[in-house]
């Protein structure tokens, strides 16, 4: 029988008194680590000259590209939590024909580099692009533009929601729906038990992924910059570009940046509220469409086509108009593709395993510092990649000379990258189970790392793999730090097509890119489908 | 109940799992599709000092047989491990540097692609530690601020003498291996060449171009060409400048190549980028409505050059300098000519196609690329007026 329980009957697992002590040494190490390339990043920061700093950040260019892209994150995270939380909703809790399908067609725009999306955009939708052909014999002379804010937030909508709805997809699947069962019972519409029930136990879910939307929309380089748009990261490629007293200045204009995760993250510490834990976690309850069934079909279609569909053409484009004209240094080959899935696997794995620990405290104990773990988790994903990237060149150089230019190194960037996007779909995960299960275990003989294996890891395993899904698709997409970090001659997809991109040759671009998507989307079909343990 | 669920699990897994590593096979396989190998012609010969020629062997401009220069036939062997930090992407390097690294079959190169920027930054950053032997570099700009941090090395006489004073460091650190001159690209269904001024100040007042030309002032050799401006006639008069072109309506594109594809679309009519961003466009396409169009004795018609250097660093540094070398010979020279339309810089090797030789561009002469790595303050310039 499935309770919801109430704050005070588990008040005995809300300890403020006592961490456990390995999840907490665990913690604390991980936090250490991922901390190390920011304090390099302050020391080095802190070295230009007080004057020089002031002078840039009090100058009102400068802050006006600030507010630029303040507006730009606020209407991106906005738009994706849109889109992303009835999507979750219409996956996992309908009778939506083809789910599984959409499920992976949804969440794929996640693997398309910024860039390259922004790049497609303008070449469709830009004057002189191929709607604006197609259109002429009809007689339309110019099309709206696609440049500045509402083309940026378009772009960087389209290709950060997935984050939104790998989160609340994964909350709502651990979620026990004979309370909206009860709720029925009890007279309720299906509108007000979302609003008193399912909302309020996915709030969590998806404040973490807006965060990530939010401050990967802050931090993103690519986009603003095809889209034309004055953004913030726009004064820091700038900077970063120059030599001399650029690098110093690139760095210190970063930690501006950290200074704004930190202000957005206690936003979302509010905006989480109270969290409520769960029951067993049963999800039996599907919601009928009825005559909705196949219409409902046009949102996912739509958001696929859009995302999906514009870029995939305008590549295929390219290629069909013969873009393959380098010599063999353009040759496609097998290894990238087992190159970028196999380190997108182990970043997978090891974020995972390091996020562990951090969503396991933060979930399940009311302690400063454990809120104090999980926030610094975010710190490294703040960081534009390109300074990260950096900050981990000199601790390699500087102190781990073997494994510089290796690929322990970049798995680690890797994790320090993306950690909070493990950690974040973990610990809503970890909220959902009633810490009275694993009591229960205890109870019949098991040790608490027994009751941790059988008991909690089976119904945490949605956020689990949710976080793992995150990881993998974001990392087959990275490009900046692999950039930095990979070994001399490790080469991946995302490279390929960066270097394609980078010399002209998009039609170069298109068959990496197409291949890109295809093992995407292969792998998180193979990492959903590990999603289904069925807890009776 | 449980056993049958869990047999359709292991069931599905292993569908899934199967079908899942047939399809990235399959997918791996067809990329073979995709290759478009190009065969390298010709071996070198041992004898006589013919030189090959590195790629396809066919240009859209012009076919054509032996070149002048240097071959590397007659110049010192290299074996050992050399680790190359390159700013030049690898469509283009790769090429030469795969040439090179059969020809001599004791040798292995690993070279590092990125933009120049984060590669001189990279360096700096890694310090003594560094596991780069030679920086090869798109502009002479990250190559003097690598010199200004004191990490690179000066280059034996008999290489530097290779190339002409102008195209090469005065201390000897760097020497410029292929040249790019700054040009007009203009559209020619709406102007005559006759109509594009040969003074470079003269483009903020021509009325004819308002709203119709176009720039990329995040782009590293335009940063290049208003240092230059900044040396040659001082921050206020190129403050005037860029002041006087905002407010001629001048558009702004995230790089050069597109500013010349959007000249050749008719986008825009004018803009200002290196030369053989309009050649890649003409040969790319049909007979573009595209030309160059060039000033005279004044930053718009600087001559800048991509170069390489050894550095500190260098495990082997006879080794780094020979290979530097190898970026002199005529193969390299004119496979520089022949796939990215760049100048030659030995001056026995010709430029490709229609392009005016360099005795025929004036470029300003008292011009010293190595002041072109004062980038930060031609960024503060370009700030100030409301460029960037």
């Amino acid at each position: 029988m499935a309770t919801a329980s109430t704050p005070d009957a588990d008040a005995g697992s809300q300890d403020r008194d006592e961490l456990p002590l390995a999840p907490t040494v665990a913690s604390a190490a991980v936090a250490a680590a991922v901390l190390l390339p920011v304090l390099w990043l302050i020391r080095t920061g802190f070295d230009v000259s007080p004057t020089s700093a002031a002078e840039l950040l009090s100058r009102p260019e400068t802050l006006r590209v600030f507010l630029n892209s303040a507006a730009m994150v606020a209407a991106v995270t906005g738009a994706s939590i849109l889109i992303g939380v009835p999507l979750a909703y219409l996956t996992v809790r309908t009778d939506l024909p083809f789910a599984r399908f959409w499920t992976v067609v949804i969440a794929l725009p996640l693997v398309i580099p910024s860039y390259v999306g922004a790049f497609a955009f303008v070449s469709a939708f830009g004057p002189n692009g191929a709607l604006q052909r197609i259109l002429a014999p009809v007689g339309v002379e110019s099309l709206p533009t696609i440049y500045g804010l509402p083309g940026a937030v378009l772009v960087l909508t389209l290709y950060t929601y997935p984050y939104v709805y790998i989160t609340t997809r994964a909350a709502l699947k651990s979620f026990d729906t004979t309370l909206v069962e009860a709720a029925r019972t009890l007279e309720h519409s299906r509108w007000e038990a979302f609003k008193r029930i399912t909302w309020p136990q996915v709030r969590p879910a998806v404040a973490a992924g807006s965060l990530l939307v939010a401050l990967y929309a802050l931090a993103d380089f690519g986009t603003p910059a095809i889209m034309r748009f004055d953004a913030f990261t726009r004064v820091i490629f700038v900077e970063f570009n120059s030599f001399g007293d650029g690098r110093q200045m690139a760095i210190l204009l970063s930690l501006q940046l950290v200074a704004v995760t930190l202000v957005i993250l206690t936003l979302e510490s509010r905006i989480r509220g109270a969290e409520v834990q769960a029951g067993a976690g049963r999800s039996t309850d599907v919601v009928e469409l009825g005559l909705l069934r196949w219409p409902a079909l046009l949102a996912p279609a739509l958001l696929a086509g859009v995302s999906l569909v514009v870029p995939l053409g305008i590549l295929l484009g390219w290629l069909a108009a013969g873009g393959s004209t380098v010599g063999q240094s353009l040759a496609l080959e097998p290894e990238y593709v087992v190159n970028s899935v196999g380190v997108s696997a182990a970043a997978a794995l090891a974020t995972i395993l390091a996020g562990l620990p951090i969503a396991y405290l933060a979930a399940r104990h009311d302690h400063p510092l454990a809120s104090a773990f999980e926030r610094v988790s975010y710190v490294g994903y703040a960081v534009p990649g390109v300074v990260l990237g950096l900050a981990l060149v000199f601790l390699g150089t500087s102190y781990a000379t073997p494994i510089y230019q290796t690929l322990y190194l970049l798995v680690f960037a890797y994790v320090v990258r993306f950690l909070p996007q493990a950690v974040g779909s973990m610990r809503t995960s970890f909220l959902r189970v009633n810490p009275a299960l694993p009591e229960a275990a205890r109870t019949l003989g098991r040790t608490s790392i027994g009751a941790f294996r059988h008991v909690t890891l089976p119904l945490v395993a949605p956020g689990l793999f949710g976080g793992a899904a995150l990881v993998f698709l974001t990392t087959m997409k990275e490009l900046e730090v692999t950039l930095m970090l990979r070994p001399s001659g490790f080469k991946t997809l995302v490279l390929h097509i960066w270097t394609a991109y980078e010399s002209g040759y998009f039609g170069d671009a298109a068959a990496p890119a197409l291949i890109l998507l295809g093992v995407s989307g292969l792998s998180m079909l193979v990492i959903l489908s590990q999603e289904g343990y069925n807890v009776k | 109940m449980d056993d049958d669920s869990a047999s359709r699990r292991r069931t599905r897994r292993r569908f899934l799992g199967t079908g899942a590593s047939l399809g990235i096979a399959a997918l791996a396989g067809c990329t073979d599709a995709f290759d478009s190998g190009e065969e390298t012609t010709e071996s070198p010969d041992g004898d006589g000092g013919t030189s090959a020629q590195i790629g396809s062997g066919r240009s859209p401009f012009s076919d054509r047989e032996n070149v002048g220069g240097t071959p590397m036939s007659e110049m010192p062997p290299m074996s050992g491990e050399l680790t190359v930090y390159s700013g030049r992407g690898e469509p283009l390097v790769g090429t030469l540097i795969d040439y090179i690294e059969e020809l001599y079959p004791d040798l292995t190169i690993r070279p590092r692609y990125d933009s120049a920027a984060n590669l001189v930054n990279q360096i700096i950053t890694e310090g003594q530690n560094s596991p780069a032997d030679a920086f090869y570099s798109v502009n002479a700009g990250s190559l003097g601020a690598l010199k200004d941090e004191g990490r690179t090395e000066a280059l034996p006489d008999e290489v530097l003498s290779m190339v002409p004073e102008a195209f090469r460091d005065p201390d000897g650190t760097w020497i410029g291996t292929s040249g790019r001159a700054r040009a007009i690209p203009y559209n020619t269904d709406e102007w005559s060449e006759s109509d594009i001024p040969t003074d470079i100040s003269a483009f903020p007042d021509q009325e004819q171009f308002r709203d119709d030309v176009g720039w990329a002032p995040t782009y590293s050799s335009f940063q290049a060409f208003v240092t230059a401006m900044r040396v040659l006639q001082g921050d206020e008069a190129t403050r005037e400048w860029l002041q006087g072109m905002l407010d001629l309506g001048v558009k702004e594109y995230s790089d050069e190549f597109l500013v010349a594809q959007a000249v050749a679309d008719g986008e825009i009519s004018v803009g200002f980028g290196n030369h053989y961003y309009t050649l890649r466009v003409q040969a790319g396409r049909d007979d573009p409505p595209i030309d160059l169009a060039f000033t005279e004795n004044d930053a718009g018609a600087m001559f800048n050059v991509a170069g390489a250097a050894v550095l500190d660093t260098a495990g082997d540094a006879d080794l780094a300098a020979n290979f530097v070398r190898h970026l002199l010979s005529s193969e390299a020279q004119d496979y520089f000519a022949r796939e990215t339309f760049e100048y030659p810089l030995v001056p026995d090797v010709d430029p490709i196609g229609s392009l005016p030789s360099i005795d025929e561009l004036n470029p300003p002469e008292e011009l010293d690329l190595t002041q072109l790595s004062d980038l930060e303050g031609t960024i503060e310039l370009m700030r100030e007026v409301g460029v960037l």
